[in-house]
């Protein structure tokens, strides 16, 4: 009786079996891997807005602090879009009349709030605080990026849980002395791991509780 | 069929294609919208919540409360420590406010004979009325209202009689006590009001009375009751309370000695204490054991002169109530009177029906009450009232009443206008808004102006009420003082003196063979809160039944009918009958039944009406007792759902519910040893705080404030009557009470239990995908998205604090109406909303620590002892509750985890929980323990 199977079959054979043991993990890290692409995360993602609204102009060529708009970093959970007087304060003195101001001044004369949309958005069941990461020596650009060279946002971090939690297991090399916090340009420098340390026992960071579900988590 | 074959195989698949594409492509997250204001309000940062002073209304008295605003939004009520009728702490009622407000059954619009209309077609309607009613004197212009302090309202009255000198207002109080208001007039000569004063008395007598029962002197009288009932190491402070009641009472539960009798009896207890006195006056048969009660009454009463008092309850008649003025008297008691303004006194619905009758009455508005639910049914309101030729209706729904009247005028609710009212202290605090009107309302104080024929806004007519009492020019100063703190100083009214009351002459009544005692509900209160679902699932505390009320009866009444548990009594009386499930409850005289007024709702709304049975069917005039009642069965079942569903067990009380004489309380030495048995469970990392709560169950008098508080902070959701019948229940903070003393004259002793974060927790090896886990400051967290809902931790859980969501309660499948878009508004948002199928439970108000942690660390300081306050805790009239952090071992809870009653709950289970308690101590008359033991 003739052979039916070639003697090329048995690698085919062995390729099946590992390929077997190989594809459901392939598959789960192919899952994986999407689910932490860009393309799930929005990281990266240009979005646009009612007001091209530019950071790069306001931040990066006009120097104006972030503070000056986002006035509850540092008190309350919450950093805040600025109400539409605050965009007023200063461009009811200059560009009054620009065409693409026109959805400001409309806001502030007929008393309908401007709909931003939201670029930086974590999910409902996370309790995130700006004021507790500004009062510790996070700064801003170590999760919002480089908005100095950004004329329309983006979100520059991915906002998944392991990218939370890999500073809040080590946060020494995001750590900045407090003066720095609201520098729009700051680079680690050299040493910044043991400046990161010496950071952390000056603020008193313990990551022991750091990673706690109840953390973030209520 | 040609229909179907058109679609061809190809093109269904492409269809399947296309649709598979489509879901892949709207697999992501829709982007939201950050909407900021356009001008910043003052003070407002986003994210970060504010509290305001205001005041809440409780039968016309004031409450002052802090409420929580999150970016306008009221959220959460809390106490103000400064007001003198909440102290800082609040009750059932105030926590659940922030429901009512946003009751998606509130009247939205103003009505013309049902039909939606508007406020400017009811001002027209209004004014040729107006006109002729001027010119008449205002003849036949009448004004219905609930009990009221009102300054403002007071001032309207009295400017709108400048107007129509013969306008008459009338006052409706379907909880009034009009046997206290004629004993004090029998005794004084004049109606005075009276606060006791529970602080400053070593011996307290109620008969019949309810101090600690709901109602506007809740708060007060409970911290007066706890600040006498500390049983502590270094020396104790501990009042004696007796009560002698025909049916149970919280007082009762909480008293030290508690006698069962007969309304009869009670009097003759009373008339026995006042010959002890030295009274002259017939004595009164007295049974046995009511002869005993009584004689060491005398005894213990007069061996505290200035320092006891007796108080007598609605229930019993007015020559009582001035018999216990005399006895007062005598014992120079430590209560306050207050002149009543006789000139400021209402006229009676009464009245008003019988010349509505006479037909005198021409408009008639009804402002704020329901007199077609809660008066008594002479079967006569609806036809009197539509003899008025105008008929308007304030409300906050579109109840019994407004469906009798032309006009109905959605009322704003007391969290969105201004108004004034008074404490029972006499205490003045201003009502402010927290939010704008949320539908087209309008005040009481507003409609008055409309009567007035002038526009005003509350905010205006409010100011004008205090403009005199502020120091020249410094009016603005002072209006803004008085709303941030929630009380105007001075405005207090100084208490009557030089009373000295006559002995009154006794009126001998037969006693009844069969009497049905009426007390207000311990959560719907009058029935004005019926459609408030937090209120209708809250478990009443001696009972723990849920959505409705019973005919309770005694033991061996029970016995004699041959009912059970459930069975439905017909109770008949005046011609008039109602229909209610009984249940059998010791603490009832024989002879005696009792229900709770506030249910049977025709026109609550979808959650309250039709709940219950109404107890004001059976009602004549504003008595509270119904004598000659016929009970028959009817031999229909009908079980009650309830939130206790086990029964008692034998010496189960002695272990888990240990009680002390105080004589044994003080031969107690040193203190309990903590438990250290080994344990197969790997220890705990710990390495910062080490949160613990220490409840003491002597002070906790079951009132249920921390129930709704932990409801009101946690968004813990309604699930309806049907859900608790099925062994279901939702509230994160039960209050488990248990039967103390022997069958036939048990006591009830309160227990609540919110989750005890065990130190080794046996919810958590059971967890198999590690949603129940602890964390480093000792909390036993569940994390809900890990959650798949096994039930394992539930099982394993020694306590039973662990709650499951059979369905999306609070996310999509919700009970009633409670799904309707303004309710989402109430959610604390720090706090997850859970879903279907997790498991949830007390987190120690982790949102609380989480924002007092980060307050510290943002200063790098530690966390302060007392910083911490959990909703439960704040809500606690009588600070039953203490939370802290047990590393700190100055710390408060630390103190009272070294006193010597202190035990663990099932401490053989060696769980460490990291709540515990402190035993009952009871300061019992030794004298009368073997007659009612």
């Amino acid at each position: 009786m003739a052979q039916i199977f070639k003697p090329g079959a048995d690698t085919i054979a062995r390729s099946i079996l590992v390929a077997m043991a190989l594809a459901p993990l392939a598959f789960i890290a192919g899952c994986y891997a999407i689910a932490m692409s860009p393309h799930m995360t929005d990281q990266g993602v240009t979005v646009t807005q009612p007001v091209p609204f530019s950071h790069q102009h306001h931040v990066g060529g006009l120097g104006i602090d972030c503070r000056y708009c986002h006035n509850g970093v540092e008190s309350s959970t919450v950093a805040a879009v600025p109400p539409t007087e605050t965009c007023m304060t200063c461009h009811s003195q200059i560009w009054t009349n620009a065409a693409i101001l026109e959805p400001v001044r409309k806001s502030l004369a007929a008393d309908a709030p401007i709909h931003w949309s939201q670029v930086n958005r974590l999910p409902d069941y996370v309790y995130f605080d700006h004021s507790i990461h500004v009062a510790k020596g996070v700064g801003c650009t170590t999760c919002h990026g480089e908005v100095e060279h950004m004329p329309l946002m983006r979100q520059s971090s991915p906002l998944t849980m392991e990218w939370c939690l890999d500073c809040h297991r080590d946060p020494a090399p995001n750590l900045r002395a407090l003066n720095e916090v609201f520098a729009t340009d700051w680079k680690p420098p050299k040493d910044q791991n043991e400046r990161g340390k010496r950071l952390m026992e000056k603020y008193q960071i313990h990551v022991a509780n750091l990673t706690d579900c109840s953390v973030c988590h209520r | 069929m040609s229909k179907e074959t058109t679609l061809s195989r190809r093109n269904a698949l492409k269809l399947l294609a296309g649709q598979m594409a489509l879901l892949v492509a709207g697999c992501s997250r829709p982007r939201e919208e950050i909407v900021p204001y356009v001008r910043m309000p003052e003070r407002l940062v986003p994210g970060t919540p504010l509290q305001f002073a205001t005041t809440l209304d409780l039968g016309g008295y004031g409450r002052g409360v802090l409420c929580t605003s999150l970016e306008g939004r009221p959220i959460k009520i809390e106490g103000n420590p400064l007001h003198p009728a909440s102290l800082g702490a609040t009750d059932a009622f105030a926590e659940a406010t922030i429901f009512s407000l946003y009751d998606p059954d509130r009247s939205q619009a103003v009505r013309q004979s049902g039909e939606i209309s508007n406020w400017a077609a009811f001002l027209d309607a209004l004014q040729p009325r107006l006109e002729s009613l001027a010119a008449r004197q205002g003849g036949g212009l009448r004004i219905l209202t609930g009990p009221t302090t009102s300054p403002t309202f007071m001032r309207q009255i009295k400017s709108l009689r400048q107007r129509f000198p013969l306008l008459e207002w009338h006052a409706h109080d379907p909880l009034d006590d009009p046997s206290a208001r004629e004993g004090a007039a029998m005794t004084f000569g004049r109606p005075l009001r009276m606060l006791q004063r529970l602080a400053d008395a070593d011996v307290v007598v109620s008969l019949d009375a309810d101090p600690l029962g709901a109602g506007p002197l809740q708060i007060l009288h409970a911290r007066g009751f706890a600040a006498r009932r500390q049983a502590r190491k270094g020396g104790d402070a501990v009042a004696r309370l007796y009560a002698v009641e025909s049916a149970p009472t919280l007082t009762g539960a909480n008293a030290d000695n508690r006698l069962t009798s007969p309304l009869a009896q009670i009097t003759a207890v009373a008339v026995a204490i006042a010959r002890k006195l030295g009274a002259v006056m017939p004595e009164a048969p007295l049974g046995k054991e009511e002869a005993a009660f009584a004689n060491e009454l005398a005894q213990d009463l007069s061996a505290h002169k200035g320092r006891a008092f007796v108080m007598a309850g609605p229930a019993l008649p007015p020559d009582v109530h001035a018999l216990c003025h005399w006895i007062n008297a005598q014992l120079q008691a430590p209560i306050d009177y207050f002149e009543v303004d006789g000139e400021a006194l209402p006229s009676s619905l009464t009245n008003l029906m019988r010349d509505c009758e006479a037909g005198k009455v021409d408009s008639l508005f009804i402002l704020g009450c329901n007199p077609a639910y809660d008066a008594p049914p002479s079967g006569r309101l609806a036809e009197a009232i539509g003899k008025a030729k105008l008929r308007a209706h304030l409300g906050s729904h579109f109840d019994e009443t407004a469906a009798l009247c032309e006009w109905h005028i959605p009322q704003t609710h007391i969290l969105e206008c201004w108004s004034d009212l008074v404490a029972p202290d006499g205490a003045a605090s201003l009502v402010q808004p927290l939010i704008a009107p949320l539908y087209e309302s309008r005040s009481v104080h507003e409609v008055l102006a409309a009567i007035d024929g002038s526009v005003a806004s509350g905010h205006d007519l409010v100011r004008e009420t205090w403009t005199a009492s502020a120091p020249a020019n410094e009016f603005e100063r002072w209006w803004r003082r008085a709303l941030q703190d929630g009380v105007i100083v001075g405005a207090a009214v100084k208490p009557a003196s030089n009373l000295s009351p006559a002995l009154p002459q006794m009126t001998s009544r037969a006693a009844e063979s069969l009497m049905l005692v009426l007390r207000p509900d311990p959560c719907v209160y009058d029935g004005s809160l019926a459609n408030n679902a937090w209120l209708q699932e809250l478990p009443k505390p001696l009972t723990k039944e849920v959505w409705g009320n019973s005919i309770g009866i005694a033991p061996a009444d029970a016995g004699a009918l041959g009912i059970v548990d459930g069975d439905v009594l017909r109770l008949t009386a005046n011609g008039r009958s109602v229909e209610a499930p009984i249940r059998i409850a010791s603490g009832h005289a024989p002879g005696v039944l009792s229900l709770a007024l506030g249910h049977g709702r025709t026109a609550a709304g979808r959650i309250g009406t039709g709940v219950g049975t109404n107890a004001y069917l059976l009602r004549v005039d504003s008595s509270w007792t119904i004598g000659g009642i016929v009970a028959t069965r009817t031999g229909e079942r009908r079980p009650r759902p309830s939130t206790q569903l086990q029964f008692s067990l034998e010496g189960e009380a002695a272990d888990l519910f240990p009680s002390y004489t105080l004589e044994q309380f003080r031969a107690l030495d040193g203190t309990v040893p903590e438990t250290n048995a080994p344990t197969f469970l790997p220890a705990q990392r710990e390495t910062g705080a080490r949160w613990g709560m220490v409840i003491d169950t002597s002070l906790c008098i079951g009132c249920n404030a921390c129930v709704v508080a932990c409801q009101a902070e946690n968004n813990s959701p309604v699930i309806g009557p049907d859900e608790v019948a099925a062994g279901r229940d939702m509230h994160w903070l039960r209050i488990d009470a248990y039967e103390i003393g022997s069958f036939g004259n048990r006591r009830t002793g309160f227990q609540p239990v919110p989750c005890m974060h065990c130190e080794t927790a046996p919810c958590e090896p059971v967890c198999p995908t590690g949603a129940s886990v602890h964390d480093s400051e000792g909390l036993n967290v569940q994390v809900y998205n890990r959650c798949i809902g096994t039930r394992f931790c539930e099982a394993n859980c020694p306590y039973k604090v662990r709650r499951f969501n059979f369905f999306g309660y609070a996310d999509g499948q919700e009970y009633g109406d409670l799904g309707a878009d303004v309710m989402r508004a109430h959610n604390n948002p720090d706090v997850t909303v859970r879903s279907r199928g997790v498991m949830e439970k007390c987190t120690y108000c982790i949102q609380r620590i989480s924002r007092a942690r980060r307050a510290a660390d943002k200063e790098d300081r530690p966390i302060a002892d007392g910083e911490v306050v959990t909703a439960c805790q704040s809500a606690c009239p009588t600070r039953a509750i203490s939370f802290g952090d047990l590393s700190q071992g100055e710390a408060s809870v630390s103190a009272l985890r070294r006193e010597p009653q202190h035990y663990n709950l099932l401490g053989h289970l060696n769980t460490k929980p990291r709540t515990t308690y402190l035993a009952q101590v009871r300061n019992i008359n030794a004298q009368l323990i073997g007659k009612e033991e």
